[in-house]
C-alpha cells in the first residue's frame, strides 16, 4: 500500500536559518575587522606591551622588512614620497602619519622617514605595532 | 452595480536574492578586512616642536642600540629585565631624567620598540630617539 504523504513547504524554514546564519556571520566580520588597505608586501609589525589603541583614520605608510615602501596600499619610491606626503597634509594638517614598519626593517630605512615626516609638518606621527602580552 | 475583483494571490517576496547580496557582503568583508589588532607608539610627540619646555630635565642617560639589538647603558650590554631595573632606579632618583636612545642603522625596528617600550614600562616620560646623519 502506498501512502501519500503532504507535500511539505519546500524551502521555507530552511532558508530562515541561513538568512540568520550569514546575517550573523557578515556582522561578525564587519565588526571585528578594519578596513585598512594592505601593503602589497609582508609587513609583521613590532610587539609592544605598552601601545595604545590605534584611533581609526590618517594614512598608512608601510615599510618592508627589506626597505620597500607603500602608501596606503600603494607601493611608492622614496622619491616620490615627498610629494605625495605634502600633498596629503594640504587637504589636511592634522592627519596623522602611522608608519607600519616590518619588525625586521633596519632602522636606517625607518627612523629617516619618522624625521621626513616631522620636517613636512605631521604633528601626529606614529609608530604601528602589536599588542605582546605583559610576561 | 459593485463589481467584485477576484482576489489576487498575495505575492511572495523571494529571499534568495536577499541572501545572494547578504553573501556578496560576507565574501567582500571577509576578503578587504584585516583582523590584526594594531596599537601605535608616538614616534614624534606633540609637545617637543614647542619652543622651550616648562621643565628641564636633571639628567640624561643615554642608551645606545647596537646593530646586533642589545642595548648598551654606560658601556655595559643590558638584557630587557636589567634595563628596566635600571631604568626604574634612575627614575625613582630623578623622575625627570631624560632618556636619550642612539640606535644604530642596522639595528632592527624590533629592538628600538623593545627599548622604547622598557623605557615605558620603567616609568620614562622623557624619550627622545636620536638619529646621527652622515655628513655630506
Amino acid at each position: 500500500m502506498k501512502l501519500n504523504r503532504p507535500a511539505r513547504n519546500p524551502h521555507s524554514e530552511t532558508i530562515i536559518a541561513l538568512i540568520d546564519v550569514v546575517f550573523f556571520l557578515l556582522v561578525f566580520f564587519m565588526l571585528i575587522g578594519r578596513m585598512d588597505a594592505t601593503a602589497p608586501f609582508d609587513v609583521r609589525p613590532a610587539t609592544a606591551v605598552t601601545g595604545r589603541d590605534m584611533p581609526a583614520g590618517g594614512i598608512t605608510l608601510a615599510i618592508s622588512a627589506t626597505g620597500d615602501l607603500a602608501l596606503d596600499g600603494k607601493e611608492i619610491t622614496r622619491g616620490a614620497l615627498s610629494p605625495a606626503l605634502s600633498a596629503l597634509l594640504e587637504n589636511d594638517p592634522e592627519l596623522r602619519l602611522r608608519i607600519n614598519a616590518h619588525r625586521a626593517a633596519e632602522l636606517r630605512n625607518v627612523l629617516p622617514l619618522v624625521a621626513q615626516g616631522e620636517a613636512l609638518g605631521f604633528r601626529n606621527v606614529v609608530l604601528v605595532v602589536t599588542p605582546e602580552t605583559d610576561g | 452595480m459593485m463589481i467584485n475583483r477576484p482576489a489576487r494571490p498575495r505575492a511572495l517576496i523571494s529571499l534568495v536574492p536577499m541572501i545572494d547580496v547578504m553573501l556578496i557582503l560576507l565574501v567582500f568583508f571577509m576578503v578587504t578586512s584585516t583582523y590584526l589588532n594594531l596599537d601605535m607608539i608616538p614616534a614624534v610627540k606633540p609637545s617637543e616642536g614647542t619652543a622651550g619646555s616648562p621643565q628641564t630635565p636633571a639628567g640624561t642617560l643615554m642608551i645606545r642600540l647596537g646593530a646586533d639589538g642589545v642595548p648598551v647603558l654606560r658601556g655595559t650590554a643590558l638584557d630587557r629585565e636589567t634595563l628596566r631595573t635600571t631604568l626604574s632606579a634612575a627614575m625613582a632618583e630623578e623622575p625627570l631624567t631624560q632618556v636619550v636612545i642612539l640606535p644604530s642603522g642596522a639595528a632592527q625596528t624590533q629592538a628600538l620598540i623593545t627599548v622604547m617600550d622598557t623605557a615605558a614600562l620603567a616609568g620614562v616620560t622623557r624619550l627622545r630617539v636620536l638619529r646621527l646623519e652622515a655628513a655630506p
